[in-house]
């Protein structure tokens, strides 16, 4: 099991993923010896970005100018729960060849985090099965790590 | 190009086709296949260095939608060959497609029909081509026509009931099927997908009652569940192929066999996840399908607590339903 204080925090542009990192901020926020990384993964562009005459670097750098963006407004989130800035990193990554949640327990195992936490907005049967869940997939599929799951 | 361009045979050949003999002008040779609407029967698409001339052109509808002609989708002869093909030019279109309450976003893909028919080449249960470029790069399919029927025509033949059906014809209806629903989680082994599942897009070829794949070039955006849409498809003729059609409560309220009291015993959880109204609990309609045949059907229903996460978990329990059997 890794240290379960080295902390990875999915995050998008939802009310949830704020919620999952002030979550994260009260629970975590004042205790010495915490990590925490931000983590923003994006999908791959659709079948027809390309034909559309867009490329893959312009793409990627649309999708991090608004990540960078999201990283900003995630820190001041945790900032003002108590976290020191400099406890706080970021990663920002294209799903590639992966599904997103792949690509978050990609991350997670690459860095050694015992916790995972993602915000989960709940979704009907059949919308889980046709777009997924990415909470779901995190819950079954994460080793050595817990995976905190905050619903609205 | 000209016409007396050509070489010398391929020019004979032209001029004796049936084809070119009745028609009122010259035909005209395209390299670049960019704008597809310019071309016209009795014209010549030039790649791969081989001379197709448009011999036909390919229709495709919707279901309870008159044919439609796909004009980037001519049926060819090669001049030298006299072998016919379908030739497939670029044709990029975007649109969305409606399940349930939910939108998906679909394209056609020509790149992604290239890497399928490379990757399936030799594959028994998939059209079979290749792809050419022609010379303004656009990426030309060239396919061998499968000389048979559509699947959901094929089941339609004879005049037996759904049970007699059921007992003589759909075991070998499903054994065919099953090897075709491998071979689409051999796709996905690859990250490709079919993309346009439906139960005319498997052909019935007549020499060798293969059943075979056509049509690669949809695909869709689904980045989370990337093969869903094709599991859910493929799901979907099953049911089709089970039942010999798709039955809603307006047609067991319509069969005197069925009627009201079969209505009655449908629950919430017997619909489509997916397909508003369709039933996917077929036991409920046809009570001689057998448990391990309808559970297949459960998971894409409404009620189901699990999902199939892959196609090779529905072929392992379609496999065991074949091996039990019904008697």
């Amino acid at each position: 099991m890794n240290d379960w204080k080295n902390i990875l925090i999915g995050v998008d542009n939802t009310p949830t993923s704020n919620q999952g990192v002030e979550y994260v901020a009260r629970i975590a926020g004042g205790l010495p010896g915490v990590r925490m990384c931000l983590l923003h993964v994006y999908p791959e562009p659709p079948p027809d970005y390309y034909s559309g005459g867009g490329t893959l670097d312009s793409y990627r750098r649309d999708q991090e100018k608004k990540a960078a963006q999201l990283m900003k407004e995630c820190d001041g989130i945790l900032q003002r729960g108590g976290v020191n800035g400099k406890s706080i990193s970021h990663e920002i990554r294209m799903a590639d060849q992966k599904t997103i949640s792949e690509t978050i327990l990609a991350c997670q195992q690459e860095g050694g985090f015992g916790t995972l936490v993602v915000g989960r907005r709940g979704v009907s049967k059949a919308e889980e099965f046709l777009f997924g869940s990415i909470s779901s997939a995190l819950i079954h599929h994460a080793k050595q790590c817990t995976v905190w799951v905050v619903s609205q | 190009m000209k016409v007396k361009e050509l070489p010398p045979p391929i020019q004979e050949r032209l001029r004796e086709h049936r084809v070119t003999r009745g028609l009122r002008r010259q035909s005209r040779i395209f390299t670049d296949t960019t704008d597809f609407s310019r071309i016209d029967y009795g014209d010549i698409i030039l790649v791969d260095d081989r001379y197709f001339l448009v011999v036909a052109y390919t229709r495709e509808g919707r279901f309870g939608v008159d044919d439609q002609v796909k004009p980037w989708v001519p049926k060819v002869e090669d001049l030298e060959s006299g072998e016919k093909y379908i030739v497939k030019l670029v044709f990029h279109e975007t649109f969305d497609i409606t399940l349930g309450p939910f939108t998906i976003p679909c394209y056609r893909n020509p790149e992604k029909e290239a890497r399928v028919l490379e990757l399936v080449r030799g594959h028994p249960h998939f059209m079979q081509g290749k792809a050419a470029l022609d010379a303004a790069g656009n990426l030309v399919r060239i396919l061998d026509i499968i000389n048979g029927s559509r699947l959901d025509r094929v089941i339609h033949r004879g005049n037996l009931s759904h049970k007699e059906y059921f007992f003589t014809e759909l075991p070998a209806i499903l054994a065919n099927y099953l090897p075709c629903v491998e071979g689409i989680g051999m796709l996905h082994d690859h990250g490709l997908r079919h993309g346009d599942i439906r139960r005319d897009h498997i052909f019935v070829e007549r020499q060798t009652g293969l059943y075979r794949w056509i049509d690669f070039d949809y695909d869709f955006y689904l980045p989370e569940k990337p093969f869903a849409l094709d599991l859910y498809e493929l799901g979907n003729l099953l049911m089709y192929l089970a039942a010999r059609g798709n039955y809603y409560i307006r047609d067991i309220l319509a069969d005197p066999s069925l009627g009201e009291e079969v209505a009655a015993a449908v629950d919430p959880g017997d619909y489509s996840l997916l397909s508003r109204n369709r039933i996917a609990n077929l036991q409920k309609i046809f009570p001689y399908i057998p448990d391990s045949l309808n559970n297949i059907f459960l998971h894409f229903s409404l009620g189901t607590e699990v999902f199939y996460e892959s196609v090779n978990e529905l072929c392992a329990d379609l496999g065991g339903a074949l091996d039990q059997g019904w008697q």
